[in-house]
């Protein structure tokens, strides 16, 4: 288990005050935290800002952090000392920002053992969340798959553990990235005779390089030869329902859509289909294709920098 | 033969198919009564019904509903600050479906390298 300077996560000296200790961590609670921020390890750090900022703005807790000496350093190898938490009560009543779930081995070890808030008898399971990637296909005709949830878990000890668990779900048609299907009684188990909670499933689109969706619209890109755009042109595209024959009318220009009504993602209504049109220049490699373009420039008097000034 | 058949879950889509009482909603976002209170009085969620007893939320207040409860949770924000945090956010995520919508997702790579 590696040692974790809760003071050098926070930016704060040993000797901060408590005010200190909540302003830091407000200010970089506000910049990692992962609904706002898009940095990649947003997520990482937030929990550790979180599992910090628990322990430090909590007077027993920081005064049980701070016996154990300024020598350790981050990344060292840690094991609390035997005599840990003699002499401290923690009260138990908050084990920190997130669902206490999430701290690492290093938190549970020195502050994991208080007791997990009373539970009520006969008390409904809580409900739990966890996000589903699915393609855009699956949306497009249902599908179904299996999934591996990773649930906490308690032990006697009151120590979190990790329960892997398997589940074949049901992806309807029609649905949509940021929607959530509520699988019912498939949450935390109740307490006493109380029910299990449900679990929430957000759903979310593994990206594709084909096909941008927008809500129940999706998008996608179609390059077209300078002369395809310019002339006219029928041609076959991919979509996700198969390829189509799509008509692109003379005069074409790059950005332009061409909506495919009701071939988004299907539902009452279904979605629309856009295609962006972008003109793809072909290579002047041979001399024959240099020639082309020879004769392109003789043939326009095209000045394609005219409302440019100065 | 049976027990070689697997069974699939079925569902249901809260955003199309669920409406939520409070206390529904208290339970699905882990969020006290009094919080969700507040946020309806704030404007962050917006029932049907006239006493609490009788709202029925619609399933996308799910997702504001855990937001909210995220952001004043972790960032310690007051109701008026969750509230402006939703409605900033929205129009983010609004803006980039248009950027992505028309290709430009590249923005954020390039805007972070410049930083």
């Amino acid at each position: 288990m590696k040692f974790k300077d809760y003071y050098e996560i926070l930016g704060v000296p040993r000797t901060a005050t408590q005010d200190d200790v909540k302003q830091a961590y407000r200010k970089l609670a506000r910049k990692f935290h992962p609904d706002v921020s898009k940095a990649p390890d947003a997520e990482e750090r937030f929990k550790e800002l979180g599992e910090a900022y628990a322990v430090l703005k909590d007077s027993e807790k920081r005064a049980a952090y701070d016996q154990m000496g300024s020598e350790w350093k981050t990344g060292q190898d840690f094991q609390p000392p035997p005599d840990w938490g003699a002499g401290f009560e923690f009260n138990g009543s908050d084990t920190g920002m997130g669902s206490g779930s999430d701290h690492s081995d290093f938190f549970e070890a020195l502050f994991g053992r208080q007791a997990r808030g009373r539970q009520q008898p006969h008390m409904q399971g809580q409900d739990h969340h966890a996000k589903m990637m699915i393609d855009l296909a699956d949306a497009y005709r249902g599908a179904k798959r299996s999934i591996s949830l990773r649930m906490p878990a308690y032990d006697a000890q009151g120590h979190v553990t990790t329960q892997e668990r398997k589940l074949d779900v049901s992806i309807p048609k029609g649905i949509r990235a940021g929607q959530h299907l509520r699988l019912s009684g498939q949450g935390g188990p109740g307490f006493g005779a109380g029910p299990a909670g449900d679990l929430f499933l957000e759903i979310a689109f593994n990206p594709d390089l084909q096909f941008r969706a927008d809500g129940r619209d999706v998008y996608m890109d179609l390059p077209l030869a300078p002369w395809e755009a310019a002339l006219g042109a029928s041609i076959t595209t991919p979509t996700p329902e198969g390829p189509v024959q799509l008509t692109i009318p003379p005069g074409s220009i790059a950005g332009r859509k061409l909506r495919l009504k009701g071939r988004g993602i299907p539902g009452s209504p279904p979605g629309d289909l856009y295609v962006v049109m972008t003109i793809a220049l072909p290579p002047a490699n041979s001399d024959q294709t240099r020639e082309a373009y020879q004769a392109m420039a003789k043939a326009f008097d095209f000045n394609p920098r005219e409302l440019q000034k100065g | 033969m049976i027990e070689n058949e697997m069974t699939f879950l079925q569902g249901d889509v809260v955003e199309e198919e669920v409406q939520l009482t409070i206390v529904e909603l208290c339970q699905a976002c882990n969020a006290e009564i009094d919080h969700v209170m507040i946020w309806v009085v704030e404007g962050i969620l917006a029932p049907q019904g006239e006493t609490p007893r009788d709202w029925l939320f619609s399933g996308d207040s799910l997702r504001r509903a855990r937001l909210a409860q995220r952001l004043s949770r972790d960032l310690e924000i007051n109701p008026p600050g969750v509230a402006l945090a939703l409605d900033l956010l929205d129009e983010i995520a609004t803006l980039r479906a248009q950027l992505q919508c028309a290709g430009i997702s590249e923005v954020r790579v390039e805007a972070s390298k410049i930083q």
